[in-house]
């Protein structure tokens, strides 16, 4: 076996047994079921009001929505992998046993990764479900449905976005160590800095905003909207580029930290 | 098996580790002595690879840690017992460690029981006692069946028991011929423990050599001497370069010479002894003069 699968199988069991993880993902549906009930409760009863009887809204659509508030979940969850063993001081255990940094950090993401990809898939089909169920009906003038195609593009966006987002934050946290160093950034770069940025109202801010992971996200799951009334300049492939991007960054500056500085 | 050469580390300008040079040999246990920030736990973090060294090398079988397949099934170390995960089981905690090193299930079972924790193995990390957190990073240290066993101050926190069964449990690796590094600040312990000794302070080193020539070449180890002719014996030994350090009516004590060199002064002398014995230093009175700044025991000793 090599060094990597068996850091991989490492993470996996370590993972699961501690009851933070349970927490934060049972959590996370929860969390996501409540956002997207109410994005969705608030679109289809502002299509009503304004009479838009046209109008078709996805159930899977509120679900993207809530994803820039479910994503701290994730992010809290991801970066207990590494932070927690910094602050415990356990980080000596692992490197101990995977002294190669590189397999070392490999290993955590390639389980956070994927373990986010499902818990986006699963949280978001179980919200989207409740969704339909709940707002599809005459009340809310059926203008809910359920396309089955958009729908699985959509689930399928939010589990890759979930993934990303805590791979970066994996990233951050490797550079950072400490808990409250990770929160502060992450948040800055999902959400903090990208609002700021918009509220400048400058055109540059503007630009550097969309390209950051939250515009890039929401683009890749297949929104359109900037929250300033105008569109997101860009495909949904390149808002996948974009986070890629800051997911390797993120990814590169942790492994920078780890090789470079004493564990 | 573990030789550092020339290693070096510091922080800023300030030395934690200066130019240690040394061998750790198979089938001893070597105790690793110094005042506390001597550099002892910083230089077992050099050779584990957690730190990098400002210069020099730690090798372990000619290669650095890092570029050890599975290391836990060659090195085994406890450095800070506390250093755990505290939701998680010991019993997790080594299942993962097994894992990320291809090391059979059945061993973290085998170790656990080793060390006497198979009952609380199950308890969350945060709940259990500073001797259990010890006798389970020992478990950890033990998992690969390695052939290098570093241990730091591993007795801290244990009961007199626990303090007896790891002196076994050291005694018998090193018999199974394994390489074992243990530091501690308890030099009676040590006494009953090491074969060998690296002392260390301010990151230099001020020995390295068996127990029973540290404690030989304290000044507190002599011979002692019960004679009716003490003034006479004083004379002889002194004309013969040795150092008498007190003498009353009928006794002496004398440094610096073999039982058997004064014993064979007096029989050519013609002097009666009713009584000549060593009187050993302990490795506690041998210490603390080696840190004192002498320099009987240097680099080459």
């Amino acid at each position: 076996m090599s060094t990597l699968w068996q850091a991989v199988l490492a993470e996996w069991a370590k993972l699961w047994s501690v009851r933070s993880t349970w927490w934060c993902l049972a959590f996370a549906p929860v969390l996501m079921v409540v956002t997207a009930l109410t994005l969705g409760g608030a679109s289809a009863t502002d299509a009503l009001r304004d009479g838009r009887t046209g109008v078709r809204v996805a159930a899977s659509e509120p679900v993207v929505s809530s994803t820039s508030f479910v994503q701290f979940v994730l992010v809290a969850l991801a970066m207990l992998v590494i932070t927690s063993e910094y602050s415990s001081g356990s980080i000596r255990v692992t490197l101990q046993a995977t002294p190669v940094r590189g397999a070392m950090l490999a290993g955590k993401a390639l389980v956070v990764g994927p373990v986010m990809f499902g818990v986006g898939v699963l949280s978001g089909a179980v919200a989207t479900g409740l969704v339909f169920a709940v707002l599809s009906g005459d009340l809310f003038g059926g203008l809910v449905v359920l396309p089955i195609g958009e729908v699985v593009a959509d689930l399928l966006g939010v589990g890759v976005f979930a993934a990303l987002v805590s791979v970066m934050t994996l990233g951050v946290g490797a550079a950072m160590r400490s808990a409250a160093g990770t929160l502060t950034v992450v948040f800055m770069l999902l959400m903090g800095l990208p609002l700021m940025l918009l509220m400048t109202g400058s055109q540059v801010a503007l630009d550097v905003s969309m390209r950051m992971p939250m515009f890039a996200g929401l683009a890749f799951m297949g929104s359109t909207d900037n929250l300033t009334g105008g569109p997101i300049p860009y495909s949904a492939g390149e808002g996948l580029a974009w986070l890629l991007a800051w997911t390797a960054a993120a990814l590169a500056a942790g492994y920078a930290v780890l090789r470079r500085r004493d564990a | 098996m573990i030789s550092l050469n020339g290693l070096t580390k510091r922080y800023g300008d300030r030395p934690a580790v200066d130019g240690l040079t040394l061998e750790l040999r198979p089938g001893t246990v070597t105790g690793f002595l110094g005042p506390n920030g001597a550099g002892k736990t910083t230089t077992m973090r050099l050779i584990l690879g957690l730190d990098r060294p400002s210069s020099g090398t730690a090798l372990i079988g000619g290669v650095p840690y890092h570029r050890i397949r599975n290391p836990l099934r060659t090195v085994g170390a406890l450095l800070d017992a506390r250093a755990l995960h505290p939701g998680r089981s010991g019993h997790a905690h080594l299942v993962a460690l097994a894992r990320s090193n291809g090391v059979p299930r059945r061993r973290v079972t085998e170790v656990l029981e080793t060390v006497g924790m198979a009952g609380a193995a199950r308890k969350r990390a945060g709940a259990l006692s500073l001797g259990m957190s010890q006798r389970l990073g020992i478990a950890a240290a033990l998992l690969g069946d390695p052939q290098v066993l570093m241990f730091d101050e591993p007795v801290n926190g244990l009961d007199p028991d626990g303090v007896r069964w790891v002196r076994g449990l050291m005694r018998s690796l090193a018999a199974e011929g394994r390489t074992v590094f243990v530091s501690s600040h308890l030099m009676s312990e040590m006494q009953l423990t090491a074969d060998h000794l690296v002392v260390i302070g301010k990151g230099r080193l001020i020995a390295d050599a068996p127990l029973a020539d540290v404690i030989a070449g304290s000044s507190l180890t002599s011979v002692l001497v019960r004679t009716p002719h003490a003034g006479d014996l004083a004379v002889r030994l002194r004309a013969a370069g040795i150092t008498v350090d007190r003498y009353g009516e009928n006794e002496l004590e004398a440094t610096g010479a073999a039982l058997e060199t004064v014993g064979d002064l007096a029989y050519e002398a013609g002097i009666r002894l009713h009584e000549l014995r060593a009187k050993e230093a302990s490795l506690e009175q041998a210490y603390q003069e080696l840190t004192a700044g002498s320099v009987e025991y240097g680099a080459g000793a």
